[in-house]
């Protein structure tokens, strides 16, 4: 069984192609990584050695690819040595990086009003969906929903696209979602005009409860943040009685699942289960993971 | 074949090269084949996760940390139990491929001594003893650090199984020769050295341990002088027996290979190396026949033991 998933993984020394710094540490990184590109879904990671200095690798989830032009590109926060070190690397300088890996997000046709939440550094793999579903699932459509305390890692753009059950006031969106056609929002507690003020849930619960019933039986939820935030949307989920599927992190050492360092307990009906967040997830079915 | 010059046999077990993939390392054998350019091939061993009679969920998280030039783990040996990787993992493993070794650890002699009888009745090659985990209450390493405990546990398991045992020791102890020696005289037919030293990090904005069990093993380069002057100790006691050593810890290219070479060991384990790359075995492979090339060595054993004090 195994066997299908042989040489799915690819190691690469990627060149460090566009690297940008926005507000509080945070960074877009484009590197030239062709075979990752080649199959990385949304939902997938990278497993990145940001520097000689500190080898053991650190997962960062896929944002962007260009299968044609052969590079991924990530969104990360500097927090401690491995991204202050993966900061410093200029245009042209070599990162090695090893992907796709991970069980990408599975689109759910079925329910094709896609809601995606995406909060701080979980905004990446919701912009990695948002793009696969706009190229790929044209009867999907997807609304997206973004959460920062800190300044979005984007200019925000005021949205031409109307969103169901929110206000006028919150207009702000990112602008290549918005160039994409796909509508979004952002919500922070920290006051910033256009922008929802209060927890992206609440966002979430506007937009939810403004649907027609009808509507709302079609809607899937599909999140990446921190955990208090997906605790947070699993619930709503269950309160709509809505099918969610959340992106975990765990502190990772091998990321091809020989080492059980990042597992996370997972209970479904044969009962309980130490899962591993690099290849049984990152994306697991919230009821699982969350009770 | 390719790599004849590496080619060995270790206690009896055709090693294509002298590469060992550790314990802990690369789950139940097929993981690391999801990444592209790594082949069993390029490896002699694979030693197996570690094995108890029941499944063990583990310890909490966080499990893994990086250290400068190491890292700290505390798995708490989650695994499946042994009935169920004897039948339902290891008919998965392609046995041509490399030699396949199962670890089997323990909380009692008898545990230790049933999930050998279990893997004695299998197609793995050869079964690890591992008592030196550092990252359970019982057992483990509790036992290593007693040469009593250890030979009694090396005896239980000789008396149930004619594959080839290796027994995985314990820094963590004051005279690991004497250990060693204990557990040759108890049928040990080669020995492990070193399995991870114990330590812990804490993270200073909370104060809490970083590590789930408080406590975690320590792997990587940091330990690497450590475990060279251990495998030059045992070796001083195994040569005499003619039992082979498996070198590791911290070893991540040819130069640190062919130092624990030269301390005596026939094997060279890696562990984190593969964390930090994947397909570090090729490059050793490379780098080893280079460098036996330029100093004109013919046969791997040569090197072997080869200290010159
Ligand atoms: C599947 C996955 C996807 C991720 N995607 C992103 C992303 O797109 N953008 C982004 O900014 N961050 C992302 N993260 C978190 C990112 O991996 C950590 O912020 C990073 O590893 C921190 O490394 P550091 O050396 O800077 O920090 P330190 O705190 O110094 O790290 C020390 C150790 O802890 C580990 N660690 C610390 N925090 C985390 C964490 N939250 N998750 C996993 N390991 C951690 C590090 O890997 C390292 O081994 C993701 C994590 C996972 C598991
Ligand atoms: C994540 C991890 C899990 C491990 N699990 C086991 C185990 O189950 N049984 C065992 O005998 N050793 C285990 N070890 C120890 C390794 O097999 C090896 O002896 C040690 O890490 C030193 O080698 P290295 O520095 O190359 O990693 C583990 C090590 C790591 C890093
Ligand atoms: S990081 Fe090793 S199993 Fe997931």
């Amino acid at each position: 069984m195994l066997k299908d998933y042989r040489n799915a993984i690819f190691v690469e020394e990627a060149k460090v192609l566009e690297h940008h710094a926005f507000e509080e540490g945070q960074f877009v990184l484009r590197v030239d990584a062709p075979k990752c590109a080649a199959t990385a879904k949304p939902g997938q990671f990278a497993h990145i050695q940001c520097d000689l200095q500190r080898l053991m690798r650190r997962p960062l989830s896929i944002m962007r690819v260009s299968v044609d032009e052969g590079w991924v590109e990530f969104l990360y926060k500097t927090v401690g040595d491995g991204t202050e070190l993966l900061s410093a690397k200029k245009v042209g300088e070599l990162v090695n990086i090893m992907g796709p890996i991970g069980r990408p997000f599975e689109l759910n046709k079925e329910k094709p009003n896609a809601l995606l939440l995406g909060g701080g550094v979980g905004i990446p793999p919701m912009v990695c969906l948002a793009e696969q579903i706009k190229n790929e699932e044209t009867a999907m459509s997807p609304t997206v929903f973004m959460g920062s305390e800190v300044p979005f890692p984007f200019d925000r753009k005021t949205s031409n696209l109307p969103v169901n059950g929110i206000g006028s006031d919150v207009s702000d969106s990112l602008p290549l979602l918005e160039a994409w056609g796909v509508p979004s929002r952002l919500a922070s507690l920290q006051g910033y005009s256009g922008v929802y003020e209060g927890y992206i849930t609440d966002l979430a619960r506007d937009w939810l409860s403004a649907l027609s019933d009808v509507e709302r039986s079609q809607v899937t939820i599909y999140s990446c943040g921190p955990t208090p935030m997906l605790k947070a949307v699993a619930a709503l989920a269950k309160e709509f009685d809505l099918p969610c599927q959340v992106s975990l992190e765990e502190y990772m050492a091998c990321a091809v699942g020989g080492c059980a360092g990042c597992v996370v307990k997972v209970t479904t009906d044969e009962g309980e289960s130490m899962k591993r967040v690099c290849v049984d997830g990152p994306v697991f079915d919230a009821t699982t993971v969350f009770a | 074949m390719p790599n004849s010059i590496l080619s060995s046999s270790f206690c009896g077990l055709n090693f294509q090269t002298p590469l060992v993939l550790l314990s802990g390392c690369v789950g139940f054998g097929n993981e690391y084949t999801r990444v592209e350019g790594f082949s069993h091939a390029d490896i002699g061993g694979v030693c197996l996760k570690g094995t108890t009679l029941h499944a063990r969920p583990g310890n909490p998280t966080h499990r893994v940390y990086e250290t400068p030039s190491g890292m700290l783990n505390a798995i708490g040996l989650q695994n499946p139990g042994a009935h169920k990787v004897v039948n339902d993992i290891l008919p998965t493993l392609d046995m041509n491929e490399t030699q396949f070794i199962a670890n089997v650890s323990g909380s009692t002699i008898e545990e230790y001594q049933e999930v050998t009888r279990l893997f004695d009745n299998s197609a793995i090659a050869a079964i690890e003893i591992n008592i030196s985990c550092p990252n359970v209450k019982e057992g483990g390493v509790t036992f290593g650090n007693d040469p009593d405990m250890s030979a009694r546990v090396v005896e239980a398991c000789r008396s149930v199984t004619s594959k080839p045992i290796i027994t995985k020791l314990s820094p963590n102890q004051t005279d690991i020769g004497e250990s060693a020696r204990r557990c040759i005289d108890a049928g040990s037919d080669a020995l492990s050295v070193i399995n991870t030293l114990m330590g812990m990090a804490i993270d200073t904005k909370t104060r809490k341990p970083v590590i789930g069990n408080i406590q975690g093993g320590l792997s990587g380069p940091a330990i690497k002088p450590i475990a060279l002057l251990k495998v030059h100790q045992v070796y001083q006691v195994a040569k005499l027996h003619n039992v082979p050593i498996i070198g590791q810890g911290g070893i991540t290219n040819a130069n640190d290979a062919i130092e624990f070479m030269i301390a005596g060991a026939s094997a060279i384990g890696i562990g984190t190396g593969l964390f930090y790359n994947p397909l570090i075995c090729k490059k050793i492979n490379n780098d080893i026949k280079d460098y036996l090339a330029l100093n004109n060595i013919n046969v791997l054993s040569e090197l072997i033991g080869s200290i010159d004090i």
